[in-house]
């Protein structure tokens, strides 16, 4: 079970797991990763962002992930949900959901798709402060935490 | 095994089946995609598990290995494998909306397992929609298609991003003939521009490379496209170096991604 979402409204994590465990007795593991939005980065004092994304790429680019992870780890779901548009500071933008029979696969699988999803899918952040705004430039710690899961 | 198998439908006589027996056993790999086109409600019922039938997903998947496992029954000269694997995926998709259908078969044997992919995936199909059809009968099944095959004779085969599943909705004919180009983030805001449809004669050359020309052509501020920065993708799929172009397709310019 492959669950996609790109959507400006608030995400539900405990409805999301009950996706992937509707009607499976088999699953021994869920991990989850939420990201939300920082009050700081490199200015202080970010107030909103603003994710824009590319309608269609983005889905696709998830679902390759999803799939990808679901090869290289043995995965009973995952979820990839990720909110678009304005977000306050507190607010959920990110939702990976992993669940296995055993928990090293969903705690590696769940790693490896928040790793890859920030490097990989066509999102861009916009930080708000005050009443200027910036796009935000790629990080390398980020491209180096996705480089790493290469073979 | 796959001997036993070949001679036993050879009796069967299915006169016109390719003789494999010479071919060299290989492990064979392929995967087929399709989906179900339904109402945003149908979806939601289904996403909830709230279908009268029960499990929609569940059974859709048992039906698609079933189906793989008996496509030689279905597909007249189709030979009868030992399947060592049948792999669907379903993928709620709010966007189409619908369930993306995905199936994965390998084999170590004579002929190539597509049949059985695309066998896998056309039933998981018809299952869904019998599981969910006393909500909606509008449903449409489509893009029932072959993404890759691995080994073998004729060799691997991957489906080309320029064919990648052409999705009718919203793309009118008389844009065939150009080269639809979409900005986004800091380009869109940079250049003022969000889209931009290019006829394909404006290009020079039919790569991306051409059609940075031709953008040049028309506003010397595209020049920036030539940064380092700038990346690029084809009918939604990033590309590394210069690509083709056909008319019809979709080009998106962006800075570097950053999610999460």
């Amino acid at each position: 079970m492959i669950y996609i979402a790109v959507h400006p409204e608030p995400f539900d994590a405990a409805q999301i797991e009950q996706r992937l465990l509707a009607g499976r007795h088999d699953i021994g593991a869920v991990v989850s990763f939420k990201g939300c939005v920082r009050d700081f980065s490199e200015a202080s004092n970010v107030t909103a962002l603003t994710l824009e994304h590319y309608p269609g790429m983005t889905e696709q680019m998830l679902t390759e992930l999803a799939e990808q992870a679901s090869e290289r780890w043995s995965l009973s779901g995952v979820a990839l949900v990720h909110r678009v548009g304005k977000l306050a500071a507190g607010d959920g933008i990110v939702l990976v959901m992993t669940a296995a029979a055993h928990r090293r696969d969903a705690f590696a699988a769940c790693e490896f798709l928040i790793d890859r999803l920030k490097t990989a899918a066509p999102f861009w952040k916009k930080e708000h402060v005050g009443d200027t705004a910036h796009w935000v430039a790629e990080r390398h710690s980020d491209l180096d935490a996705s480089r790493r899961w290469e073979e | 095994m796959p001997d036993e198998a070949l001679s036993h439908l050879d009796e069967r006589g299915h006169a016109h089946m390719v003789d494999v027996g010479d071919k060299i056993v290989t492990q064979r790999t392929a995967e087929a995609s399709g989906h179900v086109r339904m109402a945003p409600h149908t979806l939601a019922l289904l996403a909830d598990d709230a279908m009268p039938k029960g499990d929609v997903l569940a059974t859709a998947r048992i039906a698609g290995i079933q189906a793989a496992k008996r496509t030689s029954e279905l597909i007249p000269l189709c030979h009868l494998l030992a399947l060592s694997s049948v792999k669907l995926d379903f993928a709620l998709d709010t966007e189409l909306p619908g369930v993306r259908i995905r199936a994965r078969c390998r084999v170590a044997g004579r002929t190539g397992v597509e049949m059985e992919a695309l066998t896998a995936v056309s039933v998981a199909a018809l299952t869904l929609y019998d599981m969910c059809k006393a909500v909606d009968k509008g449903m449409v099944i489509g893009a029932v298609q072959l993404e890759h095959k691995e080994g073998g004779k004729s060799g691997d085969w991957h489906r080309e991003p320029a064919t990648l599943e052409a999705e009718p909705p919203a793309a009118p004919v008389a844009q065939r003939d150009s080269i639809k180009v979409l900005l986004f983030a800091a380009l869109r805001e940079t250049l003022d521009t969000e889209s931009i449809e290019v006829p394909f004669t404006e290009l020079a050359s039919a790569t991306l490379s051409g059609l940075k020309e031709a953008l040049i052509a028309r506003d010397a501020r595209f020049a920036l496209l030539h940064e380092q920065q700038v990346l690029s993708a084809v009918n939604q799929r990033m590309c590394k170096s210069d690509a083709p172009l056909s008319p019809g397709d979709e080009v998106g310019f962006f800075p570097p991604v950053m999610g999460g």
